[in-house]
C-alpha cells in the first residue's frame, strides 16, 4: 500500500487542486483561516471549499460533498468534528488523492475503532490519509501553508512532525534563525501515512538537502531504522525524540530487559543510522541550520578555532568546544609568527583561542579580519573556524562597515573542496531591543551568504558536534 | 564464524515450550549458547546426591551452583561457589550449600559443576525483542554489579563489525579491556565475536526470535585467552 515516492507524493507537496473541508460561511475557525490564507500566501490552484449549503466560502464558490467535486484534487483539508470524517468520503472514489485530517478525537482520546473506520473510508475512496489530529502542510513548491508568513523556499530542510503545534514552532522559530523549508508535514497519528512513508520521499527529493523529524510514538520505527540504515547518510538527519524517559518499565527477569530504556534504544538508533539525535526544540534548529549551511567534511571535524572579542568568553568558548569532543589546539609555530608579524594591538592573544578585543576588530574598519584568517589558514587540518562577536561592543563604535567586513573577511577565508573549514559566527548581544534587531538583520545576511549563525558559543558547539558525528558516520559507512 | 547449528538450538527450545516453561535451566541455555559457536564452560548436570567420582574428567579448579526451580538469582541465594580445587572441595560445598538452601524450604533439582573459566574481566551480552525495533543486543560490563555501574550499550540487530565496534568503543570503562594496572589485555576479539554471534547477522537473536524474549550472558569472562560464557539466562516469550 505505500505508494512509490517519487509519483505520489509530488501531488501532495505540489498540489493543484485543493479541497477544503470544514470551513464555514461565517468567520469559522482554522480551515476559514487556512482557506483564507491560500491567495495572499501565493497558491494559484484551484479550490474548493467543500459545505452541505453555502453557496460561497470566503468568496470562493463552494460544492456540496467531496463526491461533487469537479475534478479530482491532490490535497483535501479536513477539519469538522471526528465523528463527522469518515462519512464524508462516500460516493467520493477517486475524487481525492491525499486527505489531511486535522480534526482530533479519535485514537489519541481513546477512539481507535472510529479511527479505523476513517482510513477505511480513506482507502474506500482511493486516497491517503494523513494525520488525523495535526495541523496541516507546509508546500513551498505550491506556496501553500498552514502557517501564514513562512518562506517558501526552493531547497534546504524537509520537516516531518508527529505534533502539529511543534510543527508550528518549527517553522516560526526556524525561520527567524534562518532555516529554509522545503516541506513540513504534521503527521498526528499516523493512521495511515507514517513518518516513513514520507521519508523516504524526502531521501529521494533533490531539493530536500536535510531532513528533520520529530517522532513520539513511532510505530514503524523499526521500518524508519531500515530505510536509514540502507541510506548510509546520504542526507543528513537530525531527530528530535519525545518521550524517551518516558517510564515505560518493561516486566523482565533479566538484567539486559531491565537496562533496555527508551532512551538507550534511541541513542543506538542514532549511532546506527547516523542520525542527529537532540533533546531541545532549539538544538534540533541549530543543527538543521548548520547542514543547511555547511558541506559536510570528507575528514570529520575535530580541530577548531575559536576567534573573537571577550577575554572571558574565549576561555568559556574553548571549555564548551572541549566538552563536546573538540580540541582547541595551539598554533603550530609557524601559525604563530605568521599572527605576531601583524602586530596586533596590546590586549589581543594570538594564541588559540585568539582573543581580539573589540578594538583590535575594528581596525582598518574590520578588514584586519582577513589578515588574522590569513594567517592562520595554513594551520593544518582546522575543522571549524568559530568567529564569536559582542555585538553590543562592536556596534557602540558606530561604525557600519565594521561588522560586513569582518563577515567578508570570513566569507574569503572559507576555502573550498572536501576539506574546507566549516565557519561559524556567534553573535552574542545583551538582549537589548535594538541590538537584537540589527543582530537580526546581519543574521539574515549571513544566513543568505550560507554562514550559520549562533546565539552563543555553547549552541554552535553543540550543532558543530551534530556535524561532526554524521561526517564521521559517513566515512565509516560509504 | 561457524554456522550455527540453529536447528539443535531450536529443539532445545521446542522441549522447554513443551513442557509449558517460560524459561530455560543454565544447562539448555548454555547449549544454546554452543550451538552458536560461543564457548562455554565444559561441565556436567548432577544429581541432587551425586556418587563419588562426580568429577572424573573434568580439570578443576570447579565452579558448583545449585539447580533450583524455586531460586531465580543463585548468586543472591548463596548456591554459587567458585574456585574449588578438587572433588573433595567439590563435595564439601555441595552438602553445605545443600543444607542451608534445603532448610530455606527451596528444592534441589541437582547441581551444575563446570570447570572454572580463566581469570577476566567480566562483561555482559544480552538481547530483547522489542516490540518496535525487533531482536536488540546489549553489551557492556558485567558482573553483580551490573546494574550499578550501567556501563552498557544497545544496538538494534542485526549489527555488523562496525556497530560492534562502536558499542564496545563507547563504554567508560572499556580501559579496563585493555590491560588495566597491569593486567594482560583481554581478548577484544573474542569479545566482539560473541556479540556478533548474538546480535549479529544470522546470530542467535535474529535466528531465534520467534522464541527468545530475553537474553543475558552474565558474566561473559573475557581473559586474554578468549571470551567463555560462565553463566546464560534464556526467557521465551509469547511466540513473536
Amino acid at each position: 500500500m505505500t505508494p512509490s515516492p517519487e509519483t505520489d507524493f509530488g501531488a501532495l507537496f505540489a498540489p493543484r487542486a485543493v479541497a477544503v473541508v470544514g470551513a464555514s460561511s461565517g468567520t469559522g475557525g482554522i480551515a476559514n483561516t487556512f482557506l483564507r490564507n491560500l491567495r495572499p500566501g501565493g497558491y494559484d490552484g484551484r479550490i474548493y471549499p467543500v459545505h452541505p449549503s453555502a453557496p460561497t466560502i470566503e468568496g470562493f464558490p463552494a460544492v456540496r460533498s467531496l463526491a461533487d467535486l469537479p475534478e479530482q484534487v491532490d490535497y483535501a483539508y479536513v477539519a469538522v468534528s471526528a465523528a463527522q470524517t469518515p462519512s464524508l468520503f462516500q460516493g467520493a472514489a477517486g475524487k481525492v488523492r491525499f486527505v489531511q485530517v486535522i480534526s482530533s478525537g479519535f485514537a489519541e482520546s481513546g477512539e481507535q475503532a472510529l479511527q479505523d473506520r476513517l482510513v477505511a473510508a480513506v482507502h474506500e475512496a482511493g486516497a491517503r490519509l494523513i494525520g488525523p489530529n495535526c495541523l496541516g502542510l507546509h508546500a513551498p513548491r505550491a506556496r501553500l501553508s498552514f502557517v501564514d508568513g513562512v518562506a517558501f523556499a526552493s531547497e534546504g530542510v524537509g520537516v516531518l512532525s508527529q505534533s502539529g503545534g511543534l510543527g508550528v514552532d518549527i517553522l516560526r522559530r526556524g525561520q527567524t534563525r534562518g532555516v529554509r523549508f522545503t516541506g513540513l508535514v504534521t503527521l498526528g497519528n499516523c493512521a495511515d501515512l507514517a513518518t516513513s512513508d514520507l521519508l523516504a520521499w524526502y531521501l529521494a527529493d533533490p531539493a530536500t538537502r536535510v531532513i528533520g523529524l520529530y517522532l513520539e510514538d513511532a510505530w514503524d520505527a523499526r521500518r524508519l531504522f531500515d530505510m536509514l540504515r540502507a541510506a548510509k547518510g546520504t542526507k543528513p538527519v537530525v531527530l528530535l525524540k519525545g518521550g524517551r524517559t518516558a517510564d515505560g518499565q518493561r516486566a523482565s527477569a533479566s538484567h539486559t530487559a531491565a537496562l533496555a530504556q527508551d532512551d538507550r534504544l534511541w541513542l543506538a538508533f542514532a549511532r546506527q543510522t547516523g542520525t542527529v539525535l537532540v533533546e531541545t526544540l532549539d538544538a534540533f534548529l541549530d543543527a538543521l541550520l548548520l547542514f543547511q549551511c555547511a558541506a559536510p567534511r570528507a575528514t570529520p571535524t575535530r580541530r577548531v578555532v575559536l576567534f573573537g572579542n571577550g577575554g572571558g568568553t574565549s576561555v568559556l568558548a574553548a571549555d564548551a568546544f572541549s566538552r563536546a569532543g573538540f580540541t582547541v589546539p595551539r598554533f603550530a609555530a609557524a601559525t604563530l609568527a605568521r599572527l605576531e608579524a601583524l602586530a596586533l594591538p596590546p590586549g589581543s592573544s594570538v594564541q588559540n583561542p585568539v582573543d581580539t578585543p573589540a578594538g583590535t576588530l575594528r581596525q582598518e574598519d574590520g578588514r584586519i579580519a582577513r589578515r588574522i584568517f590569513d594567517a592562520f589558514a595554513l594551520e593544518p587540518e582546522i575543522g571549524a573556524v568559530v568567529m564569536h562577536l559582542n555585538m553590543t561592543v562592536i556596534l557602540s563604535y558606530a561604525n557600519p562597515r565594521i561588522l560586513p567586513n569582518l563577515f567578508e573577511a570570513a566569507m574569503a577565508a572559507r576555502g573550498d573542496g572536501a576539506d574546507a573549514s566549516h565557519f561559524v559566527l556567534v553573535l552574542r548581544s545583551d538582549g537589548e531591543a535594538a541590538i537584537e534587531a540589527q543582530k537580526q538583520r546581519y543574521r539574515e545576511q549571513a544566513v543568505a551568504a550560507s554562514i550559520p549563525v549562533y546565539n552563543e558559543l555553547v549552541e554552535a558547539a553543540q550543532a558543530l558536534r551534530g556535524l561532526a558525528t554524521y561526517e564521521a558516520y559517513v566515512r565509516r559507512r560509504r | 564464524m561457524t554456522a550455527p547449528n540453529s536447528k539443535e538450538a531450536c529443539a532445545i527450545l521446542a522441549a522447554a515450550r513443551a513442557e509449558g516453561r517460560d524459561a530455560l535451566n543454565e544447562t539448555e541455555a548454555k547449549r544454546v549458547l554452543g550451538a552458536f559457536g560461543i564457548a562455554v564452560p565444559q561441565g556436567r548436570l548432577l544429581s541432587p546426591a551425586p556418587p563419588p567420582g562426580f568429577a572424573a574428567g573434568l580439570s578443576p579448579p570447579f565452579v558448583l551452583k545449585i539447580v533450583s526451580r524455586d531460586i531465580l538469582h543463585k548468586t543472591e541465594a548463596g548456591g554459587v561457589r567458585l574456585g574449588l580445587a578438587d572433588e573433595a572441595a567439590a563435595a564439601a560445598a555441595l552438602a553445605e550449600m545443600g543444607a542451608r538452601i534445603s532448610a530455606l524450604g527451596h528444592r534441589v533439582d541437582g547441581w551444575l559443576l563446570e570447570e572454572m573459566a580463566p581469570a577476566g574481566v567480566e562483561m555482559v551480552i544480552g538481547g530483547i525483542r522489542d516490540g518496535r525495533f525487533g531482536p536488540v543486543v546489549m553489551a557492556g560490563f558485567g558482573g553483580i554489579l551490573i546494574e550499578l555501574l550501567q556501563d552498557i550499550a544497545f544496538a538494534i540487530c542485526p549489527v555488523d563489525a562496525l556497530d560492534a565496534d562502536d558499542m564496545l568503543v563507547s563504554l567508560r570503562g572499556r580501559a579496563m579491556l585493555d590491560g588495566w594496572r597491569g593486567a594482560p589485555p583481554a581478548a577484544i576479539g573474542a569479545l566482539r565475536d560473541v556479540l556478533l554471534r548474538v546480535g549479529g547477522k544470522g546470530g542467535l537473536l535474529e535466528t531465534l526470535q520467534a522464541d527468545i524474549a530475553e537474553l543475558d550472558i552474565n558474566p561473559l569472562i573475557v581473559s586474554p585467552a578468549g571470551a567463555v560464557a560462565a553463566d546464560a539466562r534464556i526467557l521465551l516469550g509469547a511466540r513473536g
